[in-house]
């Protein structure tokens, strides 16, 4: 299948996991403690960690640009998403050329998976991003820093949560080699 | 010049960057105004109908419990237009039926034991010493003998002769008919008409320790065999002492107006019949 028409497809299944399944979950840890914060798993980043390789940097603020309005729309959160979402396609290109061992042009018609990565590195790479996404979300979102522990509580929890869903999908989602065979 | 376009095109994708988290924070400030944005929101049309969808699918089950929160709601409504009823029609007193639990749930069964049906009443006396109240249902409408009659704002009567279109009904106003009451303080007791005045009652036989107020309501009991509980018969005006028996006499002041009597509602208790078998194999033994 043409790399376009995938990464399309994927574009509107991951939208509407997000949208129509994971913003009607709330969820928290335990509910002991009152205080404790809740919060949704952001999934809809990973469109963005797992664009080809050699896709160049204004196409990946474009496309976050377009993912994070299309989310907001949906969220009622006019821009938030958007902000976070930018910044993390702009400093995809600079933690992928950190993490991997080659040039990046080297990988042509690749896409940052499990398997092209491999485990480690990949975790690390999706879960510095989704860390550094859910810190400028809820930064933004909860705009005030005299409860700062909240705040990480908040950011820590979300983005764990986010990391299993993510792990999850890509187990759900990606072809793996014995069915290939 | 050169060194500018030089510039732009060295630090293209920071210019950009920039410039879109510009864009964002604009937007972000902008949602704290009156206009807002109303693009970026669940308001357009494309996020309206995805959501629109959801909420077509989504509704199915939901029904369940739509159904029972409406059926609670009904149940609530009930109770409240009860009250509404009492205020508007009757003049002397304000509560027609102390407000039931307020567990609605055992509400709605207690109501499912009786079924009400609506008549219109073609003719009524009140000067006799057995009065009748005439109504346009009959057997063909599902009316039976011995079934309730209430008003809108208390008891009317029993149901004695039915043909296939009419009814006639004992009314509380007959040394026949004897009702089954509670005082406010839940003392049973019996309602008869001493045949004097068409808008007073008697309860007899209250124990004279019992305590009773002028204005004090007295509500149907549980112990009838077609009366519903808690409709309204009358109110207190006054109480005798009868010192020989040592018990009191208790007026009342009927709730129902019979003079100017136009609707009915005939009850049926779905449960009379099993409940008269069952006392009366008791009684046999």
């Amino acid at each position: 299948m043409n790399s376009t028409i995938k990464n399309i497809l994927r574009f509107c299944i991951i939208l509407l996991l997000q949208v129509l399944i994971l913003n009607k979950i709330t969820l928290r840890w335990w509910s002991e403690p009152s205080s404790f914060p809740i919060f949704i798993p952001f999934v809809y980043p990973l469109f963005i960690l797992l664009l080809p390789f050699e896709a160049p940097v204004p196409l990946l603020l474009i496309l976050g640009f377009i993912l994070g309005i299309t989310v907001d729309t949906f969220m009622n959160t006019a821009g938030m998403h958007a902000c976070a979402t930018i910044l993390i396609a702009y400093l995809r290109t600079n933690v992928l050329s950190a993490l991997l061992p080659r040039n990046l042009s080297e990988y042509s018609g690749q896409h940052p998976s499990i398997r092209t990565m491999g485990w480690m590195p990949f975790l690390v790479y999706s879960g510095f991003l989704i860390l550094l996404h859910h810190i400028v979300f809820f930064s933004i979102e909860l705009w005030n820093f005299s409860n700062i522990g909240f705040l990480m509580l908040k950011i820590l929890a979300s983005a764990v949560t986010s990391m299993l869903f993510i792990i999850v999908y890509l187990l759900l989602f990606t072809r793996q080699n014995a069915a290939r065979s | 010049m050169r060194n500018f376009i030089l510039f732009i095109r060295r630090f293209f994708n920071l210019i950009l960057f920039l410039g879109l988290e510009i864009a964002c924070i604009m937007m972000i400030e902008r949602t704290d105004t009156l206009q807002g944005n109303d693009i970026v929101s669940s308001a357009n049309t494309i996020a309206g109908i995805v959501y629109k969808k959801q909420s077509d699918v989504m509704y199915y089950f939901g029904l369940r419990k739509m159904n029972d929160s409406l059926l609670n709601e009904n149940a609530m409504l009930r109770k409240m237009l009860n009250r509404v009823h009492t205020v508007d029609t009757l003049r002397d007193s304000l509560v027609r039926m102390a407000t039931g639990p307020e567990d609605t749930a055992t509400h709605i069964i207690e109501y499912a034991n009786y079924v009400y049906m609506t008549a219109r009443v073609i003719n009524n006396s009140t000067n006799a010493s057995d009065n009748y109240v005439t109504i346009n249902r009959g057997s063909k409408d599902g009316v039976r003998k011995n079934m309730a009659v209430i008003s809108g704002t208390g008891v009317v009567g029993r149901v004695e002769h039915v043909s296939a279109h009419f009814a006639s009904i004992l009314s509380a106003l007959s040394t026949k008919l004897k009702v089954n009451v509670k005082l406010k303080d839940g003392t049973n007791g019996l309602v008869v008409w001493d045949e004097k005045s068409a808008g007073i009652l008697t309860m007899i036989d209250v124990p004279q320790q019992v305590n009773v107020k002028k204005g004090d309501t007295v509500l149907t009991n549980n112990f009838s065999l077609f009366f519903p509980p808690d409709v309204m018969v009358g109110t207190v005006i006054k109480t005798e002492v009868e010192k020989k028996k040592g018990v009191q006499i208790v007026y009342l002041r009927s709730s129902t107006n019979f003079h100017n009597l136009q609707y009915v509602y005939v009850i049926d208790n779905k449960f009379a019949l099993e409940k008269k078998q069952l006392e009366d194999s008791t009684a046999k033994k």
